[in-house]
């Protein structure tokens, strides 16, 4: 068994379960009703519970533990789910989530973990009704309330000259054995419980093995309070005075009767069947049960099938090897027609006995098991429940990396194809073949087709939903509306739009950061609302769409709204601008300078929005990637924040331009059109100079100077043309005096790292198909 | 055991091709994949079902020689699946084992009422999985 594998495995189910989990937690936290998410959450925990068996992680499966008895009892209506033990839950999901990335990390779970553990464990444990004695701390090795499973390997427990003792004890009394397990929880002594005295008084006792449940450990660390033994042994019955004995702790003993002569034939050897193979104890586990089965069959609906699946089962088991007579027998007392399942059960029966050994024992308590009821079975239902159930969609897990390195190599071609037109160019100019020069650019256009279809695919296997991001909200939402005491209720949409991981990745913060402020600054407690003639509870809205080649953010609340007067108050006591300038300012300028660094509308700044980060720090991550913001309020109404980001980053759109012999790029989103001014067009204005484009001024700027090029001539021919590139740069259009006008193409930008990342105004570099390096231009920060 | 892994086959040398086909029923992704790791070691062919309206329909939808189902799963659970799959009249006497975390004698009973033939409590080890599996469907039994 690959362990790395089956760990790696783990984690990406924890995750998926952590999740589905939490959320479901969250929707029980509003309607404490909801059964299927109850459902959820419970088989969140168990699933859990049951995958991390796999692994040597106690802490965590204890944890998990506690968490699935939890809900448990509230299934079992004993326990009510209030929003505290909610908090406790979610504090044991996030707990788990650490241990997760640790796992992931490292392979094992961090240092503290058992310490962690048992805090949080017994903090959820205090919240069960009537917390079970040994509280789930009690070593795996043996649950008590298991079967037990009286077998030779158990009776070794016993020296031979014991069990023979035992055995005529029984025999002379004439009463039925019994073979006990009785393991103390571990805080027994705590409840008035002594096992020793418990077990030594038992009437009637014949053999007794005690044994350390664990290992020894070292007598420093060892705790003298707690109770490291387990107890078996052999006792006279009947077991109702057995029972009654250990009346007081049921739920740690498991007990069953030692069938006779089970005993004598260990004692004795194989004298009883000296020609046939014994079983294996698995194969007498597996032949006692069959014998269960044939009892329900004759009780239960489907008796044809259980009987053939027990045919069938013991046919298996007997082909297994050294069963040839019996395998002989079997298939001529099954054969017939209509096979008899108390004939069956005689054999099963015969066999068991013939080999000395018992089959796995009948209810250790002897009371009845209670009826589980079958209506919920009936194949018309399982028939409605399957037509429900969509195609399996066949899905693939793939590493990250691996993803990545495609997309890399992808870009790798784009640029590589870049360069057959160049090849093109000089298949003709230098070499003055114009048919292969032809051919080589059909070729460029097969090519081009299929790297932009295959970059295409690509990015679509790196789409993700928005969700993803999105499952986070209901989380956050709530302990931030828990802990400043205001109604929210939170309404989701859209959560299915995809974008490029990358993408999701960089608006996980700021979305957060939105809400966050939303919540502390824009929302108001519900008295002030209920005075405000709004309902008490306030609405956060966040939908996500895609816009041409955006996804598109919103979060809108409906709470106080931006408030101009007090932004431009503000702005002034801060010194950003001064009262005549901030009194010029539309409302719409003033809300935006929350944009400004270091501006904070909040009186104080809270523990929750305000550290020290504002909506600067959302402005630019987001415009880092791309993208960007917008926000728009009325005040008493609410606020409405806007995100836009590409539908991904990898490829960029860039036109190139030509100053002064090189070439620039200039990413496409900026670009609004070209045209061509005559210099007799171009106005003065002061020292700037603007031209008129369909009846609005746009300001002109010279690429040339901006880059500092070197001075050049300027043809004062007023007919020559301008070669103007009209880009809108932070909302206003402005026209970019260049040289020559080029072609656009695609490439993947790299930013622009080592002693170049401090250098202002350029986006990144890229490589031309001719091996030359483009640089490509940010204009926001060079204009 | 060593019985069982030295000589699987039938002793009578039925036509035998491989070992068994084993459906595996759970919701548990890291279960179903260890499942199926143990089990095609030990030269199972392995179908995946991850709740228990899957598990019927495969388990109607073609011959296995062993199911082995969890208990707690979405939509339809396991006791729920196998008294739909006994009871159904397409017969389904495919041998079953469930494997569940529940460890009470109370959860066994339940099991093999609902039409189990064998039950294992979580976690099981891979030698006791494979022993179960050789067992019952060691071979292809007809």
């Amino acid at each position: 068994m690959k362990n790395a594998q089956l760990l790696a495995r783990f984690i990406g189910e924890a995750r998926d379960l952590l999740q589905g989990t939490s959320s479901g937690l969250l929707q029980l936290d509003r309607g404490p009703g909801d059964e299927a998410a109850l459902n959820e959450v419970f088989r969140g925990f168990h699933t859990l519970k049951g995958s991390v068996g796999l692994f040597d992680f106690p802490a965590f499966t204890k944890l998990v533990h506690a968490g699935e008895d939890i809900l448990t009892a509230v299934r079992s209506q004993d326990l009510v789910l209030t929003s505290d033990l909610v908090d406790r839950l979610l504090d044991a999901l996030d707990q788990v989530s650490s241990w997760v990335d640790h796992l992931e990390r490292s392979g094992e779970m961090p240092g503290d973990a058992d310490g962690v553990s048992r805090e949080m464990t017994a903090a959820l444990r205090v919240c069960l009704p009537d917390p079970p004695a040994g509280g789930g701390d009690a070593p795996a090795p043996a649950s008590r309330s298991s079967v037990l499973c009286v077998d030779a390997p158990w009776l070794a427990t016993f020296a031979p000259e014991e069990r023979e003792a035992a055995l005529s004890g029984a025999t002379a009394s004439g009463s039925a054995l019994i073979a006990f397990d009785y393991l103390p929880a571990e805080d027994c002594f705590f409840f008035g419980e002594d096992p020793f005295a418990l077990v030594t008084g038992l009437p009637g006792l014949q053999c007794l093995s005690v044994t350390p449940v664990a290992s020894w450990p070292a007598i420093g660390t060892l705790d003298p309070y707690r109770c490291h033994l387990r107890f078996r042994g052999l006792v006279l019955g009947p077991s109702d005075a057995v029972e009654t004995a250990f009346r007081y702790v049921p739920d740690q003993v498991a007990m069953a009767p030692v069938p006779p002569g089970f005993l004598g034939g260990e004692a004795t050897g194989e004298g009883a069947a000296p020609t046939v193979e014994p079983w294996a104890p698995m194969a007498r586990r597996i032949l006692g049960q069959q014998r269960e089965v044939l009892a329900f069959a004759l009780e239960e609906d489907g008796r044809a099938a259980r009987i053939e699946s027990v045919i069938r089962t013991v046919s298996g088991l007997l082909a297994t090897g050294g069963h040839a007579a019996r395998s002989r027998l079997w298939a001529e007392r099954t054969s017939a027609a209509s096979a008899d399942a108390a004939a069956m059960t005689e054999l099963l029966d015969d066999w068991l006995a013939a080999d000395g050994a018992a089959a796995a024992a009948p209810p250790a308590s002897g009371e009845a098991v209670p009826e589980r009821a079958p209506d919920r079975s009936r194949p018309g239902q399982a028939d409605g429940a399957s037509q429900d159930l969509k195609p399996a969609n066949r899905v693939l897990k793939v590493d990250q990396a691996k993803v990545d390195t495609l997309m890399a190599l992808i870009g790798e071609l784009v640029v590589s194809k870049n360069s057959l037109p160049f090849l093109a160019r000089r298949a003709e100019d230098i070499y003055g073949s114009r048919d292969m020069s032809r051919e080589i650019k059909d070729l460029y256009g097969v090519i081009d087709r299929l790297a932009q279809e295959m970059q295409g695919a690509i990015m679509a296997v790196r789409m993700l939903p928005v969700s993803e991001v999105f499952d986070r909200l209901p989380r956050l939402v709530r302990d931030l509306a828990r802990r400043l005491d205001k109604r929210i209720s939170l309404r989701i949409e859209g959560g299915d739009t995809a974008a490029d991981k990358n993408m999701i990745e960089v608006l996980g913060d700021p979305l957060i950061h939105v809400i966050r402020n939303a919540i502390d600054h824009g929302i108001e407690t519900p008295d002030l609302r209920e005075q405000a003639g709004k309902p008490p509870e306030a609405v956060v809205r966040v939908a996500a769409f895609q816009e041409n080649d955006q996804v598109v953010i919103e979060v809108s609340d409906d709470g106080r709204g931006i408030d101009p007067a007090k932004i431009r108050e503000k702005a002034v006591a801060k010194g950003i601008l001064d009262a005549e300038r901030a009194a010029r300012l539309t409302d719409q300028d003033a809300i935006n300078l929350i944009f400004y660094p270091g501006f904070s509308t909040a009186p104080e700044v809270s523990d929750l929005s305000g550290r020290g980060v504002g909506m600067d720090i959302v402005v630019t991550t987001v415009e880092a990637a791309g993208g960007t913001v917008s926000v728009t309020s009325e005040t008493g109404l609410g606020t409405r924040v806007r995100l836009s980001l590409p539908l991904s980053m990898a490829v960029t759109r860039v036109m190139l331009v030509e100053v002064g012999d090189t070439p620039y790029g200039i990413p496409m989103d900026h670009i609004v059109e070209t045209v061509r001014v005559r210099r007799g067009a171009v106005r003065h204005i002061k020292q700037a100079e603007a031209f008129v484009l369909r009846q609005s001024i746009v300001p002109l700027v010279r690429l040339d100077r901006v880059l500092d090029l070197p001075d050049r001539r300027v043809a004062d021919d007023p007919d020559h043309e301008e070669a103007v590139l009209v880009v809108r740069v932070a909302g206003s259009l402005l026209g970019l005096v260049v040289d020559h006008f080029r072609e656009g193409m695609d490439i993947i930008l790299k930013p622009l790292d080592g002693i170049l990342s401090s250098v202002r105004g350029f986006a990144g570099t890229a490589l031309l198909g001719d091996g030359r390096v483009l640089l490509v231009l940010n204009l926001k920060e060079l204009l | 055991m060593s019985n069982a892994s030295s000589s699987p086959r039938h002793p009578q040398g039925d036509e035998v091709s491989g070992r068994g086909r084993i459906l595996v029923v759970d919701d548990g992704i890291t279960m179903r994949l260890y499942y199926r790791s143990v089990l095609e070691a030990a030269g199972f062919e392995v179908e995946e079902a991850t709740n228990g309206v899957e598990g019927y329909e495969k388990a109607l939808a073609s011959a296995f020689d062993l199911m082995i189902v969890d208990i707690n799963m979405p939509k339809m659970d396991g006791y729920a699946m196998l008294r739909a799959i006994r009871t159904d009249p397409a017969l389904c006497a495919v041998p079953a084992v469930t494997i569940s975390t529940e460890a009470s004698e109370r959860d066994a009973q339940q099991a093999l009422r609902a039409g189990a033939n064998f039950y294992l409590v979580k976690p099981v080890g891979s030698k006791e999985l494979t022993e179960v599996a050789l067992m019952v469907a060691g071979r292809s039994p007809r």
